[in-house]
């Protein structure tokens, strides 16, 4: 396990403010359930690959690219040759097409959680004159996912180290077990975790009512409005779309 | 426990959400969603398994939601993880993002309605809030031909046809069923699990 930094953005080629990158993942969740035309749907999450690489993390964004790539290959090579029992084409292309629907999100959550500092999330939401009580919940809620992750992975550990199973044979055999198991380490952890941070936000003066100044430097820039710009058109063509289709099929 | 005393003597009789409370509200909201986001992902590749989801869910969530309200304990707990979720799940449908909200804000209703005391009010509590997990399938009923012409673009004819074969007309009030029914497992094995680790170790 690697014991990086939640959101490291000292490799990036382009700074992007959090407020952009809040745009791409509202606009990838609109996206995701908007889109009737795989086409599309595999150009908008090469741009986001694209934009994960700008944001520094090169590797990550390499790797899942690769991972899309093969993915419609598959698809592709699968519909053209028609040939294989049906059942198993049908469950295949059923997980490479959830693959492909959660693709979007998943790596806009990764541009958010990966490349962006709390901080920098608290600054830019302030800098929107927001309540505390609406950017604090939004900004825990993506430091805490790469966390739930961090933790899912030592409970899995853990659990196998113990000999106790996780294949869907197992879970099916005993579901409570396998919960209580799963979750009641998770939301320990979880709730220490989550004591240590509100012990960080006092001691940073989250409490206090009057302006908090920060060393973050949060501006838009012209790259920012550009990309902005960018992805709200691709929501937008993705809606009409979607309202074509719709009104065509009915 | 010093951590204790500490609590204590935070919890002033205000009603208004402290920071601390504020990052106890968004970090159980990832957790469950990250939670909802495995169990559905895990099953959905079955028709069937698809459509009971709301089950599966409550039943894995329960005891996240539970145990975020009893932490928390004051107006407001309920209402952000129902905003949180509705922000994620139900996204695209202007619909399922009210209605998903709209389950929320009745379930802090039910909490109040205990007075944030009441034990039974806080598991019936977690059975309307699991009705938010039926709002996302509103594309079924009001979007239907839209939603099918779209599952055959993606998953193929037969994923198709086993949605297509229970998709009818009384689909929703179905997956509200499911819904009350998942509320209810949910909320009893919560009770159970957080009488089991959670009271014993102080933590609410």
């Amino acid at each position: 396990m690697d014991f990086e930094l939640y959101g490291e953005d000292k490799n990036a080629l382009v700074k992007f403010d959090p407020r952009t990158k809040f745009v791409v993942f509202a606009v990838s969740l609109v996206v995701s359930a908007n889109s009737y035309n795989v086409a599309a749907l595999v150009i908008y999450s090469v741009v986001l690959c694209l934009m994960l690489f700008l944001c520094g993390k090169k590797a990550n964004a390499v790797k899942a690219f690769l991972m899309l790539a093969f993915a419609v290959f598959l698809r592709f090579s699968m519909e053209h040759a028609g040939t294989g029992a049906p059942v198993i084409v049908t469950i295949v292309s059923c997980i490479l097409m959830i693959f492909l629907f959660f693709f979007p999100v998943m790596l806009s959550i990764m541009i958010l959680t990966q490349t962006t500092r709390i901080n920098q999330f608290l600054s830019a939401f302030q800098a929107m004159h927001l309540p505390t009580a609406v950017i604090i919940p939004i900004a825990v809620m993506f430091r805490f996912i790469p966390t739930v992750r961090d933790e899912w992975n030592g409970i899995r550990k853990a659990m196998a180290f113990r000999g106790i199973s996780l294949e869907p044979a197992a879970v099916i055999r005993s579901p409570l077990k396998t919960i209580e198991y799963i979750l009641i380490p998770l939301l320990f952890s979880s709730v220490s975790i989550m004591e240590e941070l509100a012990a960080a936000a006092l001691a940073r003066g989250m409490d206090r009512s009057g302006k908090r100044s920060s060393y973050e430097e949060i501006k838009l820039g012209v790259h920012d409005y550009a990309v902005m710009a960018l992805f709200i058109g691709a929501a937008v063509y993705f809606i009409v779309v979607s309202i074509i289709t719709g009104g065509t099929a009915q | 426990m010093s951590k204790k005393e500490l609590n204590n003597t935070g919890a002033k009789p205000d009603k208004k959400l402290r920071t601390k409370e504020l990052i106890y509200a968004g970090a159980f909201g990832a957790l469950y969603i990250v939670l909802m986001l495995i169990v559905v992902l895990g099953t959905s590749m079955i028709p069937i398994l698809y459509i009971l989801a709301p089950i599966t869910v409550g039943l894995v969530c329960g005891t996240v939601y539970m145990l975020c309200v009893l932490k928390v304990r004051k107006f407001g707990a309920a209402l952000i993880l129902g905003v949180l979720f509705a922000l994620t799940a139900c996204s695209g449908a202007w619909y399922s993002i009210v209605g998903a909200i709209a389950a929320a804000l009745l379930a802090e209703i039910v909490i109040m309605l205990g007075k944030y005391k009441s034990k039974k009010m806080y598991l019936l509590s977690f059975v309307v809030f699991n009705l938010n997990m039926a709002f996302p399938y509103m594309r079924l009923t009001i979007d239907r031909d839209a939603f099918l012409q779209r599952s055959l673009e993606f998953y193929g004819q037969e994923y198709a046809d086993g949605i297509a074969a229970v998709a009818t007309d009384w689909i929703f009030f179905a997956i509200l069923g499911f819904a009350v029914i998942g509320g209810i497992i949910g909320s009893l094995l919560a009770n159970v699990l957080i009488k089991k680790h959670f009271t014993k170790a102080g933590v609410v």
